[in-house]
């Protein structure tokens, strides 16, 4: 009996997934259980297992294909078994089809079969020798009309090229987008789009948090296995204080503001191909040690594209190391649907005053940047105070 | 009356008659083997009607006719080459082929054009009236039509403004019994259509149509009525059509008994056998005016089918005078 | 020569009183002539100055071009008075069938020198059976000239050449224009058949219009040129035979036209001549071709409503931006 292998719904929200790249091709053998097919969600790549044994007899969409949830991708049967009939077999343009050279100005043109001229404009175009498809129309629904045509043949003047050849640059590499950067793409659309970002800075003495760290790391590292860092405390600091400013660990539902149980505080790493944030569950309850050996497992696992959507699923709020990359300050983008994200800068050595006097302190820049729809400067304002004063002041973790 | 005409008329009225019968029996063959486009009506029986009301009228004076027309034509001194010509479609046809059997105009001898509409000559026969009387002549304008015509408006409208402006018209309704396949007993409010007359003050007469003195006599009188500016006239000549409405009609309204019938009723037959009885025609002469008119029409075929056909582009000809 | 100011009702009168004393042959014939000169005034004098030649008839409409009809056949050169245009449809088989098709049916034996006038248009709250714009049904009856003039200059010398014309005219005139004046040139003024007028020169866009619309493209113009776009209109005049080659001159100048009429949008002259343009001036058009027409319904009696469906000179200057992509 044929199976029907369907884009599968691997998360609560998920809504449609990219066929990211075939394991098996049409006609050979596959096992139950075995990897078929890699699909990139929302949040990330996942190999999805056969669910059935038997000849993969038809791929229903190629690589690169977003299909929505439930939509049949592929027929599994044994040779020879009738296979059922499917519509959307039809192969459309895939999206993430190379673009052709005349469109690399930087925008996305749709591929067009026809242009939209005014007759008078053709005509003009054709005895000027101006290429018609390098113009944008000014003209309704984008019509070619004459102004556009005498414009372009202006420019050639003063700018003495050629119009009929497109502009030769030396070879511009060209990457598609697609995979965890398409995503990462539209996501930081929507959210620096949609999310009214406000930004707050502070410059922290990091001198306590360093002692801390001196202190107790030989401690973490006997037991997790690993060395402890600075962002496995940031991330203890930044779940207490969320604790204790439920605002903070929220999300915007429209006509309601979600204050969320849980406490996941999200790590964001960088990746080769992209930002990806892993996320430890219940932060609040987990001791530095916990964080620490959860964090490098999932840092491990994500520079081998092994985490699973649990591991990327479920942030309530995401922290921004940028220390390693020596940069000072970031103003961060929220990552939706969250409230609100810590981006931290790096610890320099710098003159401070304190007490009346000069004295050279490890600071470090805290910038927090949060919704506007959910919280005001104020609250915002309480929040990175309070993850100041511990910074500042570790001792009070146990308070 | 009748004493008075001469008989040099009279034969000149038979010979005139059978003319018409000839013409329009070859009419049917030409169209039965194909050479004439389109349709054709013919007026085989009607004779006496177009012979009869022509035979009064001076060749400037005006005429109106129908589908049916090629009697009044003939009667009125049409050249049978130029309409045989015409039948056929050639270029030397009396409308250069444009017009065909429903169309036929001599304007030189005040045949203002046969009329594809019925009805359609009423309003321009008024203006042919209208235009004797502003001239100041004393030409008259004689409307042909059949009974059917009788019904439309434009009928009514033009006998009432014949009336009130005493134009110098003779409207002559030859009522055939038939409009098309509608028997004129259903579709006339009157069964003489003559009776109209009175609606519009006109005198309206009505006569044996296929007694062509009877005819004669009656279309004299309206037109010295006419002539004399007395007014118009409404003459209806009872006769019956005996072929189809067009050549090919299946006839199906009709009993071949009573077309057999009204063949008793020959205008021909009973014309010859008054002349023949006054003497004023042998079957010497009779043998003589067929073969005479026989040789005619034969001329006339052999002008017409030897005639150029008209060049396609001369169909975008003849429209305006000043393009 | 000095122009002088008169209303195109006066203009009428004029020429048909010059003609008619120059040719016995003319005479007029239609309803309501001789007690008031014409139901506008348009023949005022002439019955008296022309005794029997201008002729009151019946209510027969079909008879009354029929007389006019007959009569051109027989030597006369009839002026047929509709009355309102609406009722050219009570002639219709004598005006269409019969006037245009006789001379060509015949072979060309006779002329037709037949003048069919006809006052027509709206805004009058004439209701719709005295408001039509039907110039555009004898486009389609080729045999018959087609004139609509606007200004009392052309109505005179546009009446005296279709007068003199030995072709059918059907000759149509703005029953709100008869008091509308402008200025007309002294002694003999004649205005051929078949010529439009550039009547305001430009070069941003072609504005093609006819009687009523005339005026509204004017008027459009006058307020474009305040937006910097200067309209070339040109007064057809003569619909049939057009004078496609004064259009082609300007389309070629503007790339762009909008036409200009009152009678209503669906079939109307506008089609007609978009069409043509279409067909063979495409590759000068930098826009499509807009039409500016009444909304097809037949028109509404109440004030309000009346203006609605009628073209109005803001429907022109919209037509005229879109085209120029202002």
């Amino acid at each position: 009996m044929a199976t029907t292998v369907i884009m599968p719904k691997l998360g609560l929200t998920m809504k449609e997934g990219t066929i990211e790249k075939w394991l098996k091709q049409e006609g050979d053998r596959v096992e139950k259980g075995e990897p078929l097919v890699e699909i990139i969600t929302e949040k990330l790549n996942f190999q999805y297992e056969s669910p059935a044994s038997g000849i993969l007899r038809k791929i229903l969409h190629p690589e690169g294909k977003v299909v929505p949830v439930t939509t049949p991708i592929a027929i599994i049967a044994e040779e020879g078994e009738a296979l059922p009939e499917f519509e959307a077999i039809q192969s459309e343009v895939p999206i993430e089809a190379p673009m052709p050279a005349a469109a690399a100005q930087g925008e996305i043109k749709e591929h067009r079969e026809r242009i939209f001229a005014s007759p008078f404009a053709r005509k003009t175009a054709q005895e000027k020798g101006i290429d018609l498809s390098l113009l944008k129309g000014s003209g309704p629904g984008g019509r070619i009309i004459q102004t556009d045509v005498i414009s372009a043949v202006e420019r050639v003047q003063t700018e003495g090229a050629k119009p009929s050849v497109p502009p030769q640059k030396p070879a511009d590499k060209l990457i598609p987008l697609k995979g965890i950067r398409k995503i990462i793409a539209q996501r930081m659309t929507e959210s620096f789009r949609d999310t009214p970002h406000f930004y707050l800075s502070v410059e922290v003495d990091m001198s306590a948090v360093q002692d801390l760290k001196e202190r107790v790391k030989d401690e973490v590292e006997k037991r997790a296995k690993v060395r402890l860092t600075l962002t496995d405390i940031l991330v203890k600091v930044v779940a207490r204080a969320l604790k204790e400013h439920p605002i903070m660990n929220s999300r915007f539902e429209g006509d309601q503001i979600r204050l969320l149980e849980e406490i996941n505080v999200g790590v964001a790493i960088a990746l080769d191909d992209g930002l990806i944030v892993p996320v430890v569950h219940h932060a609040d309850q987990k001791s530095l040690t916990e964080i620490a050996s959860v964090i490098r497992n999932l840092t491990r696992r994500a520079r081998r594209g092994k985490l699973t959507l649990e591991d990327v699923g479920g942030g309530t709020f995401t922290l921004s190391n940028m220390g390693m990359l020596g940069i000072d300050k970031i103003n961060p983008i929220i990552n939706p649907p969250e409230c609100s994200i810590l981006g931290v800068g790096r610890t320099v050595e710098k003159p401070v005053v304190q007490g009346g006097e000069i004295k050279i302190k490890p600071m470090a820049w805290f910038s927090l940047s949060s919704d506007h729809r959910i919280v005001d400067g104020a609250a915002a304002g309480l929040f990175l105070n309070h993850i100041h004063k511990i910074i500042e002041n570790p001792d009070l973790l146990l308070v | 009356m009748k004493s008075s005409v001469s008989t040099r008329e009279m034969r000149r009225l038979y010979r005139t008659m059978v003319t018409i019968r000839k013409f329009e029996t070859l009419a049917g063959e030409l169209f039965a083997a194909g050479k004439i486009p389109g349709f054709i009506h013919l007026s085989i029986g009607q004779e006496a009607s177009s012979v009869g009301v022509c035979s009064v009228l001076r060749p400037d004076d005006y005429i109106a006719t129908t589908h049916r027309g090629h009697g009044h034509v003939i009667a009125k001194g049409g050249d049978l080459k130029k309409m045989i010509a015409e039948l056929i479609g050639r270029k030397t046809g009396y409308c250069k082929g444009k017009g065909g059997s429903m169309h036929i105009a001599d304007f030189s001898l005040g045949i203002l054009g046969a009329n594809g509409v019925v009805g359609g000559g009423f309003p321009i026969i008024i203006g042919a009236g209208l235009s004797i009387k502003l001239r100041h002549t004393d030409q008259v304008a004689v409307c042909f039509f059949g009974d059917g015509a009788s019904n439309r408006g434009t009928f009514h409208e033009a006998m009432n403004m014949a009336s009130i402006w005493k134009l110098p018209i003779l409207f002559v309704c030859e009522n055939n019994c038939y409009a098309s396949t509608t028997p004129t007993s259903y579709a006339c409010s009157v069964t003489n259509i003559a009776a109209r007359a009175a609606g519009y003050n006109i005198p309206g007469v009505t006569v044996d149509g296929n007694d062509i003195l009877a005819v004669r006599e009656a279309a004299g009188k309206a037109v010295d009525r006419a002539r004399r500016g007395e007014g118009p006239t409404l003459l209806e000549n009872k006769t019956y059509r005996r072929r189809g409405h067009f050549e090919g009609d299946p006839q199906k309204y009709r009993t071949r008994a009573e077309v057999a019938e009204w063949e008793k009723n020959d205008p021909l037959l009973r014309f010859a056998s008054v002349l023949k009885k006054k003497k004023l025609l042998t079957g010497e002469m009779e043998k003589e005016m067929q073969e005479g008119i026989a040789k005619e029409l034969k001329e006339a075929l052999a002008f017409a089918e030897q005639s150029e056909w008209p060049a396609p582009e001369e169909a975008l000809e003849d429209m305006f005078i000043n393009p | 020569m000095p122009e002088r100011m008169i209303s195109c009702a006066v203009a009428i009168c004029e020429a048909l009183t010059e003609e008619m004393a120059r040719d016995e042959a003319i005479f007029i014939i239609g309803e309501d002539l001789v007690a008031h000169g014409g139901i506008f005034g348009q023949f005022k004098g002439l019955p008296e100055r022309f005794p029997g030649r201008v002729i009151d008839s019946p209510i027969s409409e079909s008879c009354i071009v029929g007389a006019g009809l007959g009569a051109a056949l027989t030597g006369m050169r009839p002026l047929v008075d509709m009355h309102f245009a609406d009722f050219v449809t009570c002639a219709m088989d004598e005006i269409v069938n019969q006037t245009a098709k006789i001379r060509y049916m015949f072979g060309g034996q006779v002329k037709v020198p037949l003048v069919i006038w006809a006052p027509d248009g709206a805004g009058l709250s004439a209701a719709a059976h005295h408001s039509q714009s039907l110039e555009s049904w004898f486009i389609h009856a080729p045999g018959l000239k087609v004139v609509v003039p606007s200004e009392p200059a052309d109505v005179k010398g546009l009446l005296k050449a279709a007068i003199r014309d030995d072709d059918p005219v059907i000759f149509f005139q703005h029953k709100k224009l008869f008091a509308r004046e402008g200025p007309v040139p002294e002694g003999e003024h004649i205005v051929p058949l078949g010529k439009a007028a550039v009547k305001r020169p430009g070069g941003s866009v072609t504005i093609l219009t006819y009687g009523s619309g005339f005026y509204m493209s004017m008027e459009a113009a006058n307020e474009l040129a305040g937006m910097g776009i200067e309209a070339e209109v040109i007064d057809l005049r003569t619909l049939k035979p057009l004078d496609f080659e004064t259009i082609a001159d300007s389309i070629k100048k503007t790339n762009r036209a909008v036409v200009v009429h009152e009678a209503c949008l669906s079939g109307g002259f506008g089609a007609e001549v978009s069409a043509r343009i279409n067909s063979e001036l495409f590759d000068y058009l930098d826009a499509p071709v807009l039409r500016v027409a009444a909304k097809d319904v037949p028109i509404p009696f109440s004030p309000r409503l009346e203006n609605f469906v009628l073209p109005k000179v803001e429907d022109v200057i919209k037509a005229v931006r879109q085209v120029t992509y202002r």
